[in-house]
């Protein structure tokens, strides 16, 4: 640190961006299919992470290959989610959902500090200590995989938005509920599948996030602000947007890590977001 | 003072008062230690859960920064005895800290609606808890990092029954403002802006204005009860006052007694207290539960305990005697 070299930095901050723009996804989706904000989408995404974690450790199964495991889990908690809380949640009034989402995030967060006790875990593989190289810099190779499967991820959600009769009725749905179910739309199907896709993206937000990033039980608070902040910074209902925005934070982490050193990183991020929310609640790409 | 007068008639007020003087007598009695603090806890929630009522409730502001407020004036009087102002000082001061802190973050937050603001505001809380690990204020560096401070001098002049009176005093006293903001102009604007905020706005309500207010009061009186209750503890740190569990607790006792309702508070806080001395021992697994209480109470009845009383004849003659 501190030689004038801000590629590395740089490159970084980019490379996370994309695991950041990954966390936001399900969020993204949730706000902009059932208009809810979930405040419980950073527990959401730990207890992903101990999921992965969990196949590791004790089905000694690689995270990856593990997701065959965790995502259908993450899906169908998804789908239980809105079908048993959030699709009452709407009916009660405008604060139901976000107090129920509260309530939910401290039984999560609670329930995996029960069951992993409130210890740093990470997961490790064979390769989470292998590195890259570029321009003679070394560079961790899960930030690689994290920039590479962001970019996968987001583009084949973004096919099956564009391509399929389930990704257009969400996108109809988004965009008039009422109208599309008069076009016989089973809107209330759609939410399910909705808020268990934003699942999936969890799912695998939550496994390289816990590559990447050791966490504990109360990491929430801290993806979801990320999520959050990628989100605000994009601007809602772009993916292109939230890209940009997951890169923007992963830059703003880097950089201030790299300046301010690393106790002042989330600080500096979290100011930023507040600022961003003060001065341009649009997002930086927004109208 | 006017206002006063118009809307609390002296059998209410005597509802109000008559508790509270018994209540403070509870130190001289001779009761088991465990019941001040039962009381005490209960006085500090009950103060919380109305100013969290009245933005959450009554003016559509779903805050999750109220830790902001209590840790700010909190740290303000504690850190304010480092220095050589006294304690009592201090609890003022540390309010009008709080009250200012939430007029410059309204300016923020107000931007967002819904949802946006929430979230907004549950970022203050995590981000304050991070300074205070960076930066230590006064006083030389300690073991470790981050800004844990006792309480200093006070000894000569503050007796454990005085925090106990004043957390009694607070209680009334957020009550007593709730029923007078709710009957204001200020408590009609905001019914209107909840209602529909662009008609409101039309209509002549300066709707930022209404809610500067609001955040204001609500700042500077859960800021006052956090000062107590850490006047009470004698040490404060960066992770027990900038605390989501301090946001679960205020939630649940709105929650559970009735949120938009004016009773609503006191029966919570009641609920709250057992369950937070009842699950005690059970350890992680507390809030697990209280998280459970708090879901199912907000799907099976939304407006809590009040919602299921306002049911029966009795209690609706009762509370209608009240209303004025």
């Amino acid at each position: 640190m501190g030689h004038g070299d801000l590629f590395t930095p740089i490159l970084m901050g980019v490379m996370l961006g994309g695991l950041y723009a990954l966390t936001a996804l399900g969020l993204s989706m949730v706000f902009g299919v059932m208009r809810v904000i979930n405040l419980a989408h950073g527990d959401l995404v730990v207890l992903a992470s101990y999921g992965s974690y969990a196949v590791l450790t004790i089905l000694g199964l690689d995270p990856v290959l593990g997701l065959v495991i965790t995502i259908p889990v993450m899906f169908v908690i998804g789908v239980l989610i809105q079908k048993y809380l959030m699709s009452k949640a709407v009916t009660i009034g405008a604060e139901a959902p976000l107090i129920i989402a509260f309530g939910l995030s401290l039984v999560i967060q609670n329930a995996n500090q029960i069951m992993w006790t409130p210890l740093s875990r990470g997961i490790n593989t064979g390769y989470s200590q292998a590195s890259f190289y570029l321009f003679h810099r070394q560079f961790p190779m899960t930030y690689l995989m994290d920039f590479v499967v962001g970019i996968v991820v987001m583009l084949v959600l973004r096919e099956f938005l564009r391509r399929t009769y389930m990704g257009r009725a969400i996108s109809a749905t988004a965009m008039d509920p009422r109208a599309s179910r008069l076009m016989g739309v089973n809107t209330k199907r759609i939410y399910y599948y909705a808020f268990g896709i934003a699942m999936i993206s969890a799912a695998i937000a939550g496994t390289f996030l816990g590559m990447t990033f050791p966490f504990t039980p109360t990491s929430g608070t801290t993806f979801l602000t990320i999520a959050f902040g990628t989100v605000i910074i994009g601007g809602l209902g772009s993916l292109a947007g939230t890209f940009m925005g997951g890169i923007i934070l992963g830059l703003v982490q880097t950089l201030s890590a790299y300046f301010l050193g690393a106790n002042a990183q989330m600080l500096v991020l979290y100011v930023v977001i507040i600022a961003i929310l003060a001065f341009r609640p649009q997002g930086l790409f927004g109208r | 003072m006017m206002g006063i007068k118009m809307h609390i008639k002296p059998t209410v007020l005597l509802a109000y008062i008559l508790p509270t003087v018994l209540l403070a007598f509870l130190p001289m009695a001779g009761v088991p230690r465990s019941w001040i603090i039962y009381t005490f806890l209960f006085a500090i929630y009950l103060a919380m859960s109305n100013m969290w009522n009245l933005l959450a409730g009554y003016s559509g502001l779903v805050s999750l920064c109220q830790p902001a407020f209590l840790g700010i004036a909190g740290y303000g009087m504690v850190i304010g005895t480092w220095i050589g102002i006294p304690w009592w000082i201090g609890l003022l001061g540390g309010a009008a800290l709080a009250a200012i802190f939430a007029l410059l973050l309204s300016n923020a937050v107000f931007r967002l609606t819904g949802v946006y603001f929430s979230i907004g505001t549950l970022v203050v809380p995590e981000a304050l808890r991070m300074v205070f690990y960076i930066w230590r204020p006064v006083g030389g560096a300690m073991q470790g990092a981050g800004a844990g401070y006792m309480l200093r001098g006070s000894g000569a002049t503050l007796l454990p029954s005085y925090v106990y009176w004043m957390a009694l005093i607070l209680g009334l006293a957020s009550m007593v403002i709730m029923r007078i903001v709710l009957r204001s102009n200020l408590g009609l604007g905001l019914a209107a802006v909840r209602d529909n905020e662009r008609s409101a706005a039309s209509c002549g309500v300066n709707v930022f204005r209404l809610k500067v207010y609001t955040f204001m009061i609500s700042g500077a009186v859960t800021g006052l009860a956090g000062a107590i209750y850490f006047l009470n503890m004698g040490y404060i740190e960066p992770s027990a006052s900038f605390s989501v569990k301090w946001t679960m607790a205020i939630l649940l006792a709105t929650v559970i007694g009735g949120i938009r309702t004016e009773e609503g508070p006191i029966f919570g806080c009641i609920v709250t207290v057992a369950l937070y001395f009842l699950l005690a021992r059970y350890g992680g697994y507390s809030f697990l539960i209280q998280g459970v209480i708090l879901i199912a109470i907000m799907l099976l009845s939304p407006q809590g305990i009040v919602g299921l009383l306002r049911k029966m004849k009795w209690y609706c003659k009762l509370t209608a005697y009240s209303e004025g």
